[in-house]
């Protein structure tokens, strides 16, 4: 069975499903053959509930005297013996034709329907009861593992219906083969660490926690964001082979280019890396990147469950500007909100979170707890080659507040006896078309800017990126953006100040030519993908790259500006693929 | 064929333990067992039918049997509910 959503991260891996989390009763239907399968799907469902009611059974024995216990252990017994839904589970199977799993859960929908309308808010609540019965029953049926994601034993491709960034932090490669979710857009944070650990992961499947069973075979194709659930022996061939052209590929890449991105016609290009975690540096430095140009710093904050510590937070910055002396580290403050942990700054659920409290909002409205981390990055600056930047900057008063900011907790510092690098560079983010518009009101305050162009993309299209159904409107390759991407580096250079970017768009190798067409002066990208651009870059000429940019500012569709890319590149770089889509018809 | 009617005697009336406490007692009889409120008609066997029921305080409800022990059935049932549960009477 096929499914199709969004190539979120690129590769291909073959491996048994793992569900991380089944909060859902809900599972997929299996059409059955014969009248005797049928008699075995009901046998299956009567071991099932002889498994739960012995379970229990055990758990209310072990009660001893607590009352309330045994009390909701009985009730529990009640509900798994109920006559009336055992009759129906059965009907269902042996009238449907339908595996035990999927009649357990259809059910039980219909039941927990019926108590969602109930008058009385008591019985409402017994829904929680009902689904505990179901989870366990569906358990015994499917053998479902609960256990948390750190238990994974075998590699596995991770199924969820969407997966919280602070989980995948702790992930390694090898542990799992792929990310399958049925939420997230492209550039989602979870799409964004797939890519950063080098796995293939397609998102926005919409509904495919509800159509894999565990221990179900995966095939994931993050290239075209296919998801292939209990393959034929034809696909598995052949996915086998791509898998395997694919990995020779990447490593054939990774050792084809050592030494510094250099263009066909022999110029140097600055090329970062973009990094979550502290040690991710070493793989930086083996790649050979030219500094680290994002530092994202959202997952300190979770990490460190102590909280707020100045002295974590010194640590890890300290540790990764020693590391990559004396190439520079540009660390991005708190990036909070929009779809990046909500957790503890909730100031209740917001309507339009990427249009609410985030980033720099919230650091400027908490100035005491941000005077933390921006103390922290100072102390670290020592090194001299810390560079410190603000993401969501929109206003220039609120450029003047983080000054003034900055300036006291330099005092502070100074009053101390600390020291720190009085030239720190200081930078802002440009990812929204409020920052590109008053450019040159804000550039007085800066010595660099960075696009995002991951945020400038749905801001200036006003497409949400992390919803599978606007999804394809999400196109950085949109004139609206390409314009905006040149008026920065123009304005920027104009006031002597360079411009890197950092969002997804740097490590896409067609946009590659186009960003140094335009002039910008540095591309940071997640590290498993310096390889892919550093190849980029290998192939275009300065003159090329400037006449490619040049065209792309007349040119009405993304797509064609993609085609146009492609065409001057092919030659030369012929793995080069443009996605799927990019055949449609029309573009 | 065995019917009584009876008035649920308490305040919350038939929510879950007491629920409970009727299915537990009609699942001891060799028959057939209905609670009846004057919107529905479920199966006293049945815990899900019985909470559905969400018989309030002063509900009239026919309790009806059917079967080789209809009649201890039907008491048993009866007695359950006028004992309102061991709870807070109208």
């Amino acid at each position: 069975m096929l499914f199709k959503g969004i190539p979120a991260s690129h590769g291909i891996a073959i491996g048994p499903a793992f569900l991380l989390k089944v909060e859902e009763l809900r599972h997929a239907r299996r059409s059955l053959e014969s009248p005797a399968e049928a008699r075995q799907e009901i046998k299956r469902f009567q071991d099932a509930i002889s498994a739960v009611k012995h379970d229990l059974e055990n758990i209310a024995d072990s009660m001893g005297d607590v009352v309330e216990g045994r009390q909701i252990l009985e009730f529990l017994l009640l509900l798994l013996q109920d006559p009336t839904i055992i009759k129906e589970v059965k009907h269902s199977i042996l009238s449907g034709m339908v595996n035990a799993e999927y009649a357990v859960s259809t059910t039980l929908h219909g039941v927990m329907e019926k108590f969602n309308v109930m008058a009385d808010p008591y019985i409402r609540e017994r829904v929680a009861d009902v689904k505990d019965v179901g989870r366990r029953v569906i358990e015994k049926l499917t053998g479902t593992e609960k256990e948390a994601l750190k238990n994974l034993e075998q590699p596995a491709v991770l199924v969820a219906k969407d997966l919280d960034p602070s989980e995948t932090a702790g992930l390694k490669p090898g542990q799992v083969l792929a990310f399958v979710t049925d939420m997230g857009g492209r550039t989602s944070h979870t799409t964004i660490l797939a890519r950063a650990l080098g796995i293939p992961a397609v998102v926005g499947l919409q509904a495919i926690t509800s159509e894999i069973n565990p221990r179900d075979t995966l095939i994931v194709d993050g290239i075209h964001g296919h998801v292939i659930v209990n393959p034929t022996k034809e696909e598995l061939k052949y996915y086998r082979d791509i898998r395997s052209r694919f990995q020779e590929a990447e490593s054939l890449l990774q050792r084809m280019n050592p030494g510094p991105a250099l263009t066909e016609d022999g110029v140097r290009f600055e090329l970062a890396a973009n990094i979550e975690l502290p040690h991710e540096v070493e793989l930086v430095k083996k790649l050979e990147a030219d500094g680290i140009g994002l530092f994202r710093t959202e997952f300190l904050r979770l990490i460190q469950e102590k909280g707020e510590s100045e002295e974590d937070h010194f640590d890890i910055y300290n540790k990764v500007a020693f590391e990559m002396l004396p190439k520079p580290v540009i660390i991005r403050t708190y990036d909070m909100g929009g779809d990046k942990f909500r957790t503890g700054l909730d100031s209740g659920k917001e309507a339009n979170p990427f249009l609410g409290y985030r980033a720099i909002r919230i650091g400027l409205d908490r100035p005491a707890e941000f005077s933390i981390q921006l103390r922290a990055i100072l102390r670290a600056s020592v090194h001299g080659n810390i560079r410190m930047m603000f993401p969501m900057v929109t206003h220039v008063e609120q450029l003047r507040r983080l000054r003034d900011l900055l300036k006291l907790v330099k005092n502070d510092l100074t009053a101390r006896n600390i020291p720190f690098d009085e030239k720190m560079q200081v930078g802002i983010m440009v990812e929204t078309p409020a920052t590109v518009i008053t450019l040159d009101l804000m550039l007085p305050y800066v010595d660099f800017v960075s696009i995002g162009t991951n945020d400038l993309t749905q801001y200036t299209l006003a497409v949400d990126r992390g919803n599978p159904k606007v999804a394809d409107l999400y196109d950085s390759f949109h004139p609206a953006v390409l314009r905006q991407i040149d008026t920065v580096v123009r304005l920027s250079h104009s006031r002597g100040k360079w411009v890197g970017v950092c969002g997804s768009m740097a490590g896409n190798p067609l946009a590659v030519p186009l960003l140094i067409g335009f002039g910008v002066d540095e591309l940071s990208v997640a590290p498993s993908l310096i390889p892919d651009v550093k190849k980029m870059i290998a192939v275009v000429t300065t003159h090329a790259a400037r006449e490619m940019a040049e065209k792309s500012l007349s040119i009405e569709t993304g797509l064609r500006v993609r085609a146009l890319v492609h065409s001057y590149v092919i030659g030369k770089y012929p793995e080069i693929l443009l996605d799927e889509n990019d055949w449609k018809t029309g573009g | 064929m065995m019917e009584k009617i009876v008035t649920v005697p308490n305040k919350l009336g038939i929510h879950a333990r007491p629920a409970a406490l009727i299915v537990r007692s009609a699942v001891e009889f060799d028959c057939d067992v209905w609670v009846e409120s004057p919107t529905d008609k479920v199966n006293a066997k049945s815990i899900m039918g019985v909470m559905t029921l969400a018989a309030s305080g002063g509900t009239a409800i026919t309790v009806s049997a059917d079967g080789p022990e209809e009649i201890e059935a039907v008491e048993a049932v009866v007695e359950v509910i006028k004992s309102g549960f061991g709870e807070e009477m109208i």
